[in-house]
């Protein structure tokens, strides 16, 4: 069960009351599962991110959370209480939604009035909270504006202030940064994560952007076709995915394939073809049988490069490549690597050092390193 | 350079000749209207409002008027909820006898008018209600009700669904997410169509003709009467008094949802 995953790590840290708690949710459209058997706990007060590719079912669970249609099965608790029978308006939650869905034919004060003017509070109480509102978000002075007379990072931000102004129980994000420039979204990103922590709101974000989750998050679920794969900190999550998927999705990596031939404390040897390889199970899988298929991930930035297995002194994995690509990203180059001896693998690995950028060409033979604790294996089934 | 010149020019005398075309019968009722002499004609001899100082006294046309804008305005007030309500429906929910309600919406184009106009006229005399003006209304806006639907329906098609899910999520209950959200959504529909429903009743022919008696005859009927005795410069004057009324709701559907929203039927 995904949610077993980390709860030693759990229990170190302060527990707190659960606010959210999904339980076995499962959702068909017309026969065809968008979420699958979901379930975890959110505590109050936390960051949650949900990841995964597009069509992996995050919406759809988000919206199950918000009370936008029915689950097929399982139930949803809000502070224990069992909410399928709840309809949206009396769930006090509030939703930034992708394409942001703010009133066009009010202004943005009027905007972020609105859900106090439906809880019936007095006029003066609304404009005492609008006023706070937006000048949380930064809109002070610009109340007044159209919604179309607002840049797309403002929208976003009356869109925040509408879904906070009622201090709900729990903020759901779906996507809301995903339409804007990388340097509007690591802005807003931080923007949403100091609001967050200003008022303290329970949250549930959703992106397919790693580093959004990662950055933004206390906790990160990454799901893929319909199913949660890991419930964990960010760290953890990176550090140790729990599988494959999770390896291929977050972080830069690279698999190699082969066959367990022994067993000794956590390492576990392996070879393909003529090369020895050596890992670690990743999380809490039990170890191998001898002869067992593994694969072995190993994320770009632990492999080294040099131009001769003398120069990777200290790595106990090393293996002889030739260049198939050499990509500059800027503050780094990324190579790609072809080994032959594994099959044709190609493995990516970073180079931040600027004096040495572009020492490899295209073609060139090169030496691989690593260190068999970095490699998590996971057996294929 | 020559290419595109020529091209332009085939395609200003296009445009030129469309426009003279469509214009052509309303400038020359604006012509004939102005004239000076005693017989209708373009262009005028001489100008002088003589013909509209005569329209302004003579009561009878004015009566017919009034009884046009009254038929008119009870044919929108009852489309307005109506039409509204049914384009909604029609735009947002699976609806059981979609064709059904598709061919309903063509009417307008397939069915002769001069069949519903007896259609409605038996339905009418049955009922005893012919010789009154309010049935004139009705009728008429059951007749072009498809219109008012179609121009509510397009404005509910594009809007987005997100819209009433993020009200429900302020705490809106349906109710009132449909009074603050989905009616203001879905306002330039309803006030084109609207307008358009009045222009229409106010222009209605066929139907008056079937459903009134000679005491209270519409304006359009009013002047056919008067064609059928002796054409005169003052029914060209009515005609032009018509078109203006034509024109400034056109510009009040500007003032109020811009012209683009109306051509783009959202
Ligand atoms: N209303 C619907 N009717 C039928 N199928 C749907 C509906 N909404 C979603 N789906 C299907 O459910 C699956 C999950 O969709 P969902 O919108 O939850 O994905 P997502 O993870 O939010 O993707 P993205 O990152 O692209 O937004 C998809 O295969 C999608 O086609
Ligand atoms: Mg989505």
């Amino acid at each position: 069960m995904p949610r077993e995953q980390g709860r030693d790590v759990e229990a170190m840290r302060e527990s707190r009351p659960v606010l959210v708690s999904v339980n076995d949710v499962s959702m068909a459209y017309n026969g065809a599962y968008a979420v699958r058997s979901a379930s975890f706990d959110l505590e109050r007060g936390r960051f949650l991110t949900i990841l995964g590719p597009s069509g992996s079912g995050k919406t759809t669970l988000l919206r199950l959370i918000a009370g936008f249609g029915r689950a097929t099965s399982g139930e949803i608790f809000i502070n224990g209480q069992p909410v399928s029978a709840v309809p949206p308006h009396k769930r006090s939650i509030g939703m930034v939604f992708q394409r942001l869905a703010l009133f066009p034919h009010l202004t943005a004060a009027e905007n972020v009035a609105f859900p106090l003017k439906m809880r019936r509070h007095d006029a003066t109480t609304i404009a005492g909270k609008v006023t706070r509102f937006l000048e949380l978000v930064k809109l002070g002075g610009l109340g007044g504006r159209r919604i179309h007379e607002l840049s797309g990072g403002q929208q976003q931000r009356v869109a925040i202030a509408r879904a906070l102004v009622f201090e709900p129980d729990l903020l759901l994000l779906d996507e809301p940064l995903a339409a804007l420039d990388r340097k509007l979204r690591e802005d807003m990103q931080l923007e949403f994560r100091r609001i967050q922590r200003e008022l303290g709101v329970t949250t549930i974000n959703v992106t397919h952007d790693q580093r959004e989750a990662l950055v933004m998050s206390d906790e990160v679920i990454v799901m893929d076709a319909g199913k949660i794969q890991q419930k964990a900190r960010p760290a953890e999550t990176y550090r140790n995915p729990r599988n494959a998927f999770v390896a291929n999705f977050i972080g830069v990596t690279g698999f190699v394939e082969g066959t367990a031939t022994s067993v000794s404390g956590g390492l576990v040897r392996m070879s393909h073809g003529n090369v020895e390889l050596a890992g670690i199970m990743a999380g809490d899988a039990a170890p191998p049988r001898i002869g067992q298929s593994l694969v072995g991930a190993i994320r770009a930035e632990q492999v080294r490069i040099a131009a001769d297995r003398r120069q990777l002194g200290g790595l106990d994995t090393i293996v002889t490549g030739e260049i198939a690509e050499a990509i500059f990203e800027g503050e780094r180059i990324v190579y790609e690597v072809r080994v032959a001896a594994l099959g044709g693998v190609i493995l990516r690995v970073f180079d931040h050092d600027p004096a040495e950028h572009s020492q490899f060409e295209p073609g060139a033979h090169v030496s691989l390193g690593w260190n068999a604790s970095d490699v998590r294996l996971y057996g294929m089934d | 350079m020559t290419a595109p010149r020529s091209k332009s020019i085939v395609l200003w005398t296009f445009v030129i000749s469309v426009l003279v075309l469509l214009s052509a019968p309303t400038i020359v009722v604006i012509g004939a209207s102005f004239t000076s002499g005693n017989m209708i004609a373009f262009p005028p001899e001489g100008l002088s409002l003589k013909w509209y100082a005569k329209i302004a006294q003579a009561t009878e046309l004015w009566d017919a008027f009034l009884r046009s804008l009254y038929a008119a305005a009870i044919c929108t007030i009852i489309a307005i909820p109506a039409g509204t309500l049914a384009g909604i429906a029609l735009a947002k929910y699976p609806i059981r006898f979609a064709t059904s309600v598709q061919m309903y919406l063509l009417l307008p184009f397939t069915i002769p008018l001069i069949g519903s106009g007896i259609g409605l006229m038996l339905v009418f005399g049955e009922a005893r209600l012919l010789g009154q003006l309010w049935p004139v209304g009705v009728a008429v806006c059951v007749i072009n009700l498809p219109f008012m639907i179609w121009a509510v329906s397009a404005s509910a098609a594009s809007l987005d669904p997100d819209l009433e899910l993020a009200a429900a999520n302020c705490g809106a209950p349906p109710l009132s997410t449909f009074i603050h959200v989905t009616i203001p959504g879905v306002m330039p529909g309803i006030i084109s169509g609207s307008l358009l429903m009045f222009i229409l009743a106010l222009n209605e022919f066929l139907v008056s003709l079937l459903l009134v008696d000679a005491r209270i005859v519409t304006l359009p009927v009013q002047i056919y009467n008067s064609i059928r005795s002796i054409i005169t410069p003052d029914l060209a004057a009515v005609s032009v008094v018509f078109v203006a009324c034509a024109v400034a709701a056109v510009f009040l559907l500007d003032r109020l949802v811009g012209l683009e929203i109306f051509l783009k039927s959202k």
